[in-house]
């Protein structure tokens, strides 16, 4: 991993990272592309980029900034306006190439009726919904037959308005109609999982309607975008796909002094910190603390790393205007420690990765340090003004997801408490005592249609607890669901601090009187509770129920799962070797009589064996 | 964005960056259509740029009349040798 961070310090990438240097993008973009393709461990996938437009800057730039996180993107592009046609007559390039994602790339050029002058209200409802007939139409097969997830461009706003500013409040108004549209889009991503929006309505008002929309794009090469605005939006995509792909950042380590508050709490002390309203920079501070603090309830996990004494760092959070409480908090490290020690030590106590950490520290001197210790670790260029922090993360769209589930309201809870865990280890003589005292309860099924988006999510970013590191797509995840072939388990967690969410996922693809493991994963946030155990036990039931004499186990190693090495081992398994493809496969008879595994969790749920029809309206015919 | 347009030693080397020349490669002289990676990617940053740098609207109709390296340069108002 460090290695190809490494690489990504190489000056000429310098261009992707905030801010944005676009004329070195579009210049060097054959040298940015060249570099990056160095990385190691790049997940490969494949995107149809389907265009109202010219799509040839899309994919270029669309390319340069999926490589930087770490995806190397194939591309299908649809001709020049066939965005529909061609799933429509399901054109036989576009179906061979099976894409994972499908990106339709359209804009307010692509409303095929806008209102006419003084059409009465109940005719424009009618032109909506006729042209949400039409995308849903397109949608619904691109789900249905291709099995890809969806990334729909919303509308952005036609740059010349004829009724001026009545374009906005009448309903025949272009403007409006746009809005009314863009309305109904967002309605469908509510109701539908798979399908996501590119807000380029908010991306044409940050780039400006000036920059976004240029004459001599459109009309010489029909570019719906000019070069400039395209990169952007192409960041915005990648971003989009790297929460698809669970690459998105989960924790942000937070200095304190001058990042948090204004002054130094150990020389100036609590009274005199600026932040409140009655100062402008403190307004500034206490404008972060909020953007930290709406983070923080999304999911993101916050942890201090300051060079101050522990007591005074604390004291901080006391003050009266202090959003941020020192409960926020799920590691906190202040000390006069090296900033790349404790930011490891954090990592290794929240059971994370360096690679899902987020430093923010207005040192510039810091920030190099933890930069060049911890390439892993990502350290935007914050500047020292306060006022730009919230701008650089957001621009960075470090945190980016494609969905929220309550798993992620609750992580943050479940990282504070996890300090509480820690904490009550002390007092037990062994382990086992430890374990008990946490009163496991543990529910284990076959998959249910609530659970899909985050079984789906937990498939796409767990790495260290994960044998085979399979991803599947959602599409994959419904299918194997509704499949009397698989055995797929899922597996919840609760213990007497709280619930620990979906944390285990496993499937097995059945084959006469044998089931082959293809995925079998767990949070890390789980480790050595044995809820691994409980997993296994539900699997030798099941296997019990359906006659299934043979367990194969299957472990491919990566460069973060090496913890597992030994896990079909510790099970009982017996080594078949490894196979050409580097994988290795383990046995296991399933007996007729079987003791459990697990001694601290209590089951609450028993397996259910046969799958459960899916309450939504998008099975999949075909596995991608 | 440069405030001040680039003269045409500058343009030359974002010329050797899009076609991805080793700098310093370019001197001018050298004909579009031998130009390996002189192709409708390069063309749109060269607009682009053109616009971006030295505030000069360029079209693909112009380009086309566009022999040589040089030829760009005087569309994108960078013929001077020195700033």
């Amino acid at each position: 991993m460090a290695s190809e961070e490494t690489t990504l310090q190489s000056e000429v990438l310098k261009a992707l990272r905030y801010p944005i240097v676009v004329s070195d993008i579009l210049r060097q973009r054959k040298a940015i592309k060249r570099e990056l393709l160095k990385q190691a461990n790049l997940v490969p996938t494949r995107i149809a980029i389907l265009g109202g437009s010219t799509t040839t800057e899309v994919k270029s730039m669309l390319e340069l900034f999926l490589l930087a996180q770490g995806i190397e993107p194939t591309f299908y592009e649809s001709g020049y306006n066939r965005y529909s046609e061609d799933v429509e007559f399901e054109n036989p390039d576009l179906w061979n190439f099976k894409p994972i994602i499908v990106f339709i790339h359209t804009t307010w050029h692509h409303v095929s009726e806008f209102p006419e002058l003084l059409e009465a209200d109940g005719e424009v409802e009618n032109r909506v919904r006729r042209e949400m007939a039409r995308f849903e139409s397109l949608w619904e097969k691109i789900h249905t037959k291709l099995g890809a997830l969806i990334i729909q461009n919303n509308f952005d706003l036609p740059h010349l308005r004829p009724l001026g500013n009545l374009e906005a409040s009448e309903s025949f108004g272009r403007v409006n109609f746009v809005l009314r549209l863009n309305s109904e889009f967002a309605k469908y991503a509510r109701t539908h999982s798979r399908f996501l929006i590119n807000d380029i309505l908010y991306l044409s008002a940050q780039v400006g309607q000036g920059v976004w929309f240029r004459n001599n794009y459109w009309y010489n090469f029909h570019m719906a975008l000019s070069p400039i605005a395209t990169v952007y939006m192409a960041h915005n995509v990648a971003a989009i796909v790297k929460s698809v792909y669970g690459k998105s950042k989960k924790c942000l380590v937070l200095d304190l002094d001058n990042t948090l508050w204004g002054g130094v709490i150990g020389d100036d002390g609590v009274q005199n910190l600026i932040l409140g309203r009655d100062h402008p920079v403190g307004e500034a501070f206490l404008d972060f603390q909020r953007y930290v603090k709406s983070l923080q309830r999304r999911g993101v996990i916050l942890a201090v790393c300051s060079k101050n004494d522990a007591e005074n760092a604390k004291e901080g959070f006391s003050h009266p205007d202090s959003v941020l409480k020192l409960e926020d908090f799920s590691a906190f490290k202040a000390n006069w420690d090296p900033k790349p020690e404790n930011i490891r030590a954090i990592a290794a106590e929240l059971n994370i990765g360096l690679d899902s950490i987020v430093f923010v520290d207005d040192n510039p001197a810091e920030r190099d340090f933890v930069a060049e210790q911890l390439p892993e670790v990502a350290v935007p260029n914050v500047g020292a003004d306060v006022s730009a922090f919230a701008e650089v993360l957001e621009h960075e769209r470090y945190f980016e997801v494609d969905k929220l589930v309550q798993d992620d309201l609750n992580r943050s809870a479940y990282y504070s408490s996890n300090a509480e865990r820690s904490a009550g280890q002390g007092k037990f003589s062994n382990y086992g005592e430890f374990l008990a005292s946490l009163e496991m309860t543990a529910e284990i099924g076959s998959f249910l249609p609530v659970y899909l988006e985050r079984i789906t999510q937990l498939i796409n970013k767990t790495n260290q607890f994960n044998l085979t590191t399979r991803r599947y797509t959602s599409a994959e995840v419904v299918a194997i669901a509704q499949d009397q072939g698989f055995i797929a388990l899922y597996g919840r967690l609760a213990d007497k601090f709280g619930d620990n969410g979906l944390v285990s996922v496993l499937i097995g693809e059945v084959s006469d009187q044998t089931v082959q493991l293809d995925l079998w994963l767990m949070s890390c946030r789980v480790l050595k509770r044995e809820m691994e155990f409980a997993m296994f036990d539900a699997l030798v039931e099941q296997c019990q129920a359906r006659g299934i004499r043979k367990i194969v186990g299957v472990y491919i190693p990566s460069k973060k799962n090496n913890m597992v090495a030994a896990h079909y081992a510790s099970l009982g398994f017996t080594s078949m070797g490894g196979a050409s493809d580097g994988r290795e496969l383990w046995s296991y008879d399933v007996p007729a009589s079987y003791s459990p595994r697990k001694r601290y969790i209590r089951r609450t749920a028993d397996g259910l064996v046969v799958p459960l029809p899916i309450a939504d309206n998008e099975s999949v015919s075909s596995r991608a | 964005m440069h405030t001040i347009p680039m003269n045409r030693d500058e343009f030359l080397l974002e010329m050797d960056e899009i076609l991805d020349l080793p700098a310093g490669t370019l001197r001018g002289h050298e004909r579009l259509e031998e130009l390996q990676n002189w192709d409708s990617t390069s063309l749109i940053t060269f607009i682009a740029l053109a616009e971006s740098n030295n505030g000069v609207s360029v079209s693909p109709g112009q380009i086309v009349t566009c022999t040589t390296v040089a030829d760009l340069l005087r569309l994108a108002n960078a013929e001077s040798s020195s700033s």
